[in-house]
This record gives structure tokens, C-alpha cells and sequence, in this order.
């Protein structure tokens, strides 16, 4: 995969550069934003990363001159300007993703694939957070421990809504609009009920209860 | 006396008011002298023509004469009573003698007004001779015409002697009146917090004063205007330090994930959490800047367990690390109206405090519920909790307590202040363990409508 990288600070851009291509990506960095757009004219690319505070042309109006020209490159920001509006700019103005400095490696590649795979529209049917993994067509769930453990209909609806985004605490009313229907009677401990048999077959460590608010699985390990 | 002094030269009010006061006292004393002697002198003028009258009366009318004998008639007054006679007569009367008429004048007066003594007493006496050719005499006693004169002339004072306190009261209550301004601005500059540095309203102020409330209001937006460059600076600054800070910790991911012996990656791991605890504090210092600038954030309806929920998803990792169960108490949310993002910071920075300064295995409580239409957010721990000596200053920034080996920004409760005081959020502190005096308990109490 090739990815074009607009940075113009040498050690930053010197930085990840190395990274990517220790990540198996071929990166080609430019220092300011006309080099980055005459690059794109001539190379195909399959993702920008942008910084926003460039010399002579400012990032923002890099991703405009991108974006009018019609090309539907993924494009993710990474910049260390941290307000709102900047944020809402960059995200209106056509980036898929806006990561702020100073960041991991780790999260950056993470993101890049995140976005890859959206752009992509080759998205796995598998959610997983690292500890547990749901296979969405066989409705299978493993750990490290077990490993295709069959799950009812409802306990994998529940570990869907969790996994849909790690790390957010659900609380109980949310799990139940999630998982029945208008009018279905909600007895007052189904919830407490399936999360009990989900840890029972997937280790109790896979869905945290967090005290008075619901529960959540695990961000990243 | 020094201190009133001191207060007179120091106090225009005062001054004022003793200024007027002595003026008025001059101007009355002059107004009463100049009254008295021309009431004095007036009332003279009135009884010498009384006499002149009595003197035409008796010749126009050629009045004949009888003097009286024996015993006085009823209302006849000695003191007052005017006397009429033949200046002749005068050297037949008993010399010595004022009560017996005729009075013993002598005889050499010319026509016209004199004062002559008779009897030891002082007579004013008019002669005046007739159209018959008889020389006449018409006398009062100067005592009882001096008396009277005296009065009228006492009366003429009386106005002044009730025009004066008067005036000295509606002197000192006028200039009270016209220093009430001043008194309600310097209170009113009293109660402003120090970010309130927005000009003095001049508009209700005397003219006299008010160059000097424009010159405080060009001093006000001059400290202002430094207080946002210091601010702007430090902001700024943690900025700038963003980017070399983001090349340091990729250069350290990068060698973390290269081959390298086991000593050196002893080594290189204390050098990472260097650079974390850099990376913490440039953010910390970003989020105090934000949160001590005075722009308006939007307000809106918050739901106090949403922003829980959110700063809880935040911090839930740092709290597992420790395993300290962390949760929410209260079952009812409340709804304030506060910037979210306000709020957020201010909690997620006294949650993650809490985190940091309860040990291994510990608990930190949220809670949250509305007291008499005040919302009254805690934030409990089983730490060690601050002692009242040290509660003042842990708010000041970079301040760790001692024997702490957090490797906090020791700005995390600045924020919450610099957000308290700018939302008019109450912050106090006290122990979670009231008895045994451990554990902190933050409480904030933010006034505002369900």
C-alpha cells in the first residue's frame, strides 16, 4: 500500500515514515502542501496523512484543493491544533479521521486501518476489542481461552452492542432497547441474566461491569 | 483630635461638610449681627416717633394740661409710659424724683431729641415748642425703650437660629448623598472575582471623578490584556512543545519495537514514561490555559451521569490498573446547565486525582443529587485525603503533597479551580471517613435550574 505523508516537521515526518515502512506500507513524505498536491497528481496513493499547520499552504486548504478535485483518496489528519473548530473543519472539509499530536504509533497504524477498511467497504464481518472476537455471520464469539463458542441469539446481540464500540459503558435501559422489540416484555433481570451466561462461557474478565452505570468491554489491551 | 486630623485631610467628604458648616456659621453670625443692630436701631427710630406724635397730637390740637395727683390709674406703667409736660415746669418739680410728674428737666433744653438723666435714670426727652409759644416736653424712660428694642431686635434673630442646624443637616446629608456613588462602585470593584476585569460603568459618576474611573478602566484592560498574553504564551508555548514532544515519543516507540539486549530495554522504559508524563503535562498545561481564558462557552442542559459515563469510559484503564473499584452511587441523575466540556474537565480531572491518591485495591465513589436547587457533585476516595492546613494549596498549580510518589502534572486541581471560579461552581473538600479523618471527598455544588 502506498501512502503519501504531508509533514513538515523532519523529525516527526522522519519518525513515521520509518514506521511505516517498518509496518510494511511504501510511505513517500513531503514538506509542505503543493509538493504533497503535485505528488498526488502524479502517483496513485491509498492514503494521505495530512498535518495541518504547513508551510505556504495551510493543511485545510491542502485537503480543499483534494477534495474539489474529486479525488476520494481516505485522508486522516494528524495535527496539533486540538480545537473544536479545527476538529469540525478538517472533518466537514472531507477527512476521514482526525488524530491529534502527540500520538502513538500504534494508534496511528490503527486508525489508518480502521479507515482503510471503511474506505475499502471490505469491512470484516468480525468486532472484536482484543480479549474477545465476534464472528458476525456465524455469531461465534472466542477468547484466548475458548474458541468458537456458540452464542444465543440474544447474548450475541448483547456482545454486538458492546463491541460496536469498546470501551463505552452501556447501562441497563440501553442494552434492553437494544435487544427488544417495542411491546416484547423485558423481565427485570434479563440483562444481569445474559451477562452472566456470556461469562460463564467466555471467562468473566470479557464484560466488565462498571457500578451504577452498566457495563463495557475492555477499550484495548 | 489627630484622628480627625488625619480623617479631614484625608476625606473630601468630610472636609466638605466642616467647609460648609464654618461658611454657614460665618454667614450667620455676620447675617444676626447686622440684624440685631438694625432691628435695634429701628425700634428706636419707631419710639422716638411715637413721641414726635404725641408732641404734634397734644400741639394740633392745643391740648390743655393737668397733671395728675395722688394715687396712679390702672395700666399706667413707669417704665413705659410717656410723659408729657411744660419744659417750665420742670424747675418747680421735686429734683431727684422720676415717679412723680412733672419730672424735674431742666428748663435750658433745646427743641429737638436728648437724652438726659433724671433721677439716676435716663430719660429720652422730645421739646418742642407750640404754635401757642409754650415750650413742651415729651419723655419716655430709655430703659423700657431699650428693652423693647432688645427684643424685637432678639426676635429678628430667630430665623437664623432655625435656618442654621437645618442648613447644617441638609449640607451634610447632600454631600452624603453625592459621595453614595462612589461608596456602592468601590463595593461593587470589591466583589469581582479577579478574572472579572471588564471596565468600571462610568455613566452614573460625577464628572469629577470620573477621569479617574477611566484612567482605572485603561489600567483594567492593560492588566487584561497581559493576563491573556501571559496566557496566550503559555498556551502557546505547550503548543509549540506539542510537535517535538509527538517526534520524541515516536523516535522511542520506534527503538522499543526494534531488537535490542535486555539491559537496553531496562533502560529505554523508564525513558517512555518520561515522555508520557512530558506528553500528560503539555496536555495539562493546554487544558488549565482553556480553561483559565475568559471566552464564552455555549451553554446548555448536562446530564450529570452522562458526563460520569464518559469520564469513567476515559479513566476506567487507570483504574483497573490499580484495581480500585470505581463507580457510581447515586440513582437519580440531575440536569445542570454548564458548558459540557466545562464539566467534563472539571470531573474527569478530580476522578482522576481521586484515582491516582487512593492505593492499590481502593474505592472512589461518584455521586451526585440535588440539595435545596443546588446540584451537589462528589467525588470520593479511600486515599489518604488532604489535611486542612494543606487544603488551601493543593489548588495552586505544580503543588504535590508530600510523600506522594504520584507522577501527576500537579495541575489537575488548578483546572478544576480555574473552572470553578469561572462557572460559579463551589468547590469544598473534607474526608470521606469524617472520623478516622482519611479518605478525600470533593464535593462541587453548581447552582442552576433543573
Amino acid at each position: 500500500m502506498r501512502i503519501l505523508l504531508v509533514e513538515d516537521d523532519p523529525m516527526i515526518g522522519d519518525a513515521i515514515q520509518r514506521a511505516l515502512t517498518d509496518a510494511s506500507y511504501a510511505a513517500d513524505w513531503v514538506k509542505n502542501g503543493l509538493t504533497g498536491l503535485a505528488a498526488l497528481d502524479t502517483h496513485a496513493y491509498d492514503l494521505v496523512l495530512l498535518d495541518l499547520g504547513l508551510p505556504g499552504k495551510d493543511g485545510l486548504d491542502v485537503l480543499a484543493s483534494i477534495r474539489a478535485r474529486n479525488n476520494p483518496v481516505p485522508l486522516l489528519i494528524i495535527t496539533a491544533r486540538d480545537s473544536l473548530d479545527d476538529r469540525l473543519r478538517g472533518l466537514d472539509g472531507g477527512a476521514d479521521d482526525y488524530l491529534l499530536k502527540p500520538f502513538d504509533m500504534a494508534e496511528l497504524l490503527a486508525r489508518m486501518r480502521a479507515v482503510l477498511r471503511r474506505k475499502g467497504g471490505a469491512a470484516l464481518p468480525l468486532l472484536g476489542n482484543g480479549v474477545v472476537s465476534l464472528d458476525l455471520l456465524s455469531k461465534q464469539a472466542s477468547t484466548d481461552e475458548h474458541s468458537g463458542v456458540a452464542l444465543s441469539s440474544r447474548e450475541f446481540a448483547l456482545l454486538q452492542a458492546l463491541l460496536i464500540r469498546p470501551g463505552a459503558i452501556l447501562s441497563r435501559s440501553e442494552l434492553e432497547d437494544r435487544l427488544y422489540g417495542w411491546g416484547n416484555e423485558v423481565e427485570s433481570n434479563a440483562i444481569e441474566f445474559l451477562i452472566h451466561a456470556l461469562r460463564r462461557k467466555l471467562g468473566s474478565h470479557v464484560i466488565k461491569n462498571v457500578r451504577g452505570m452498566g457495563w463495557m468491554v475492555s477499550k484495548n489491551v | 483630635m489627630d484622628g480627625f486630623k488625619k480623617r479631614l485631610t484625608e476625606s473630601v467628604q468630610l472636609r466638605l461638610s466642616v467647609a460648609l458648616a464654618l461658611a454657614i456659621l460665618l454667614v450667620a453670625a455676620l447675617a444676626s449681627v447686622f440684624a440685631f443692630v438694625s432691628a435695634f436701631d429701628e425700634a428706636h427710630e419707631l419710639q422716638d416717633d411715637t413721641l414726635r406724635q404725641v408732641a404734634v397730637l397734644f400741639d394740633r390740637q392745643q391740648m390743655t394740661m393737668r397733671y395728675p395727683e395722688g394715687q396712679g390709674i390702672e395700666g399706667d406703667d413707669e417704665e413705659s409710659r410717656v410723659i408729657i409736660q411744660y419744659l417750665a415746669d420742670g424747675k418747680h418739680a421735686l429734683a431727684g424724683d422720676d415717679e412723680v410728674i412733672p419730672l424735674p428737666l431742666p428748663t435750658t433744653l433745646a427743641d429737638g431729641l436728648s437724652t438726659v438723666e433724671v433721677g439716676g435714670e435716663a430719660f429720652r426727652v422730645l421739646v418742642r415748642t407750640t404754635a401757642r409759644g409754650e415750650r413742651i416736653a415729651v419723655a419716655q424712660e430709655t430703659g423700657g425703650r431699650d428693652k423693647d428694642a432688645r427684643e424685637s431686635a432678639w426676635r429678628s434673630l430667630l430665623p437664623f437660629l432655625i435656618l442654621f442646624p437645618v442648613l447644617l443637616l441638609v449640607v451634610g446629608d447632600l454631600v452624603r448623598k453625592l459621595f453614595r456613588p462612589i461608596a456602592t462602585l468601590a463595593a461593587e470593584i470589591d466583589q469581582r472575582a479577579e478574572q472579572e476585569l471588564h471596565p468600571i460603568d462610568e455613566q452614573h459618576l460625577p464628572t469629577e471623578v470620573r477621569p479617574f474611573v477611566v484612567a482605572i478602566n485603561r489600567l483594567l484592560e492593560r492588566v487584561a490584556q497581559s493576563m491573556d498574553g501571559q496566557r496566550r504564551f503559555v498556551a502557546d508555548a505547550a503548543h509549540e512543545l506539542r510537535s517535538p514532544m509527538t517526534a520524541l515519543s515516536l523516535q522511542a516507540e520506534r527503538l522499543a519495537a526494534s531488537e535490542m539486549p535486555t539491559q537496553a530495554r531496562e533502560r529505554l522504559l523508564p525513558l517512555i514514561r518520561g515522555i508520557e508524563r512530558g506528553r500528560k503535562l503539555i496536555d495539562q498545561l493546554l487544558t488549565l490555559a482553556a480553561a483559565q481564558s475568559t471566552a464564552n462557552r455555549p451553554l446548555a442542559t448536562v446530564s450529570v451521569h452522562a458526563v460520569y459515563r464518559q469520564v469513567l469510559e476515559d479513566l476506567l484503564p487507570l483504574a483497573e490498573c490499580k484495581h480500585i473499584d470505581i463507580g457510581v452511587e447515586s440513582v437519580q441523575d440531575v440536569q445542570v446547565i454548564i458548558n459540557e466540556l466545562d464539566l467534563f474537565t472539571l470531573v474527569k480531572n478530580l476522578v482522576d486525582n481521586a484515582i491516582r491518591y487512593t492505593p492499590e485495591g481502593g474505592r472512589v465513589d461518584l455521586t451526585v443529587e440535588r440539595v435545596q436547587g443546588v446540584a451537589r457533585l462528589q467525588v470520593k476516595d479511600t486515599g489518604p485525603g488532604i489535611t486542612a492546613d494543606e487544603q488551601a494549596r493543593v489548588f495552586d498549580p505544580f503543588y504535590r503533597s508530600l510523600g506522594t510518589e504520584e507522577a501527576g502534572s500537579g495541575l489537575g486541581l488548578s483546572i478544576v479551580k480555574a473552572i470553578a471560579e469561572r462557572t460559579g461552581a463551589r468547590v469544598h473538600m473534607g474526608f470521606t471517613d469524617e472520623i478516622n479523618h482519611t479518605g478525600l471527598c470533593i464535593t462541587v455544588s453548581l447552582a442552576g435550574e433543573r
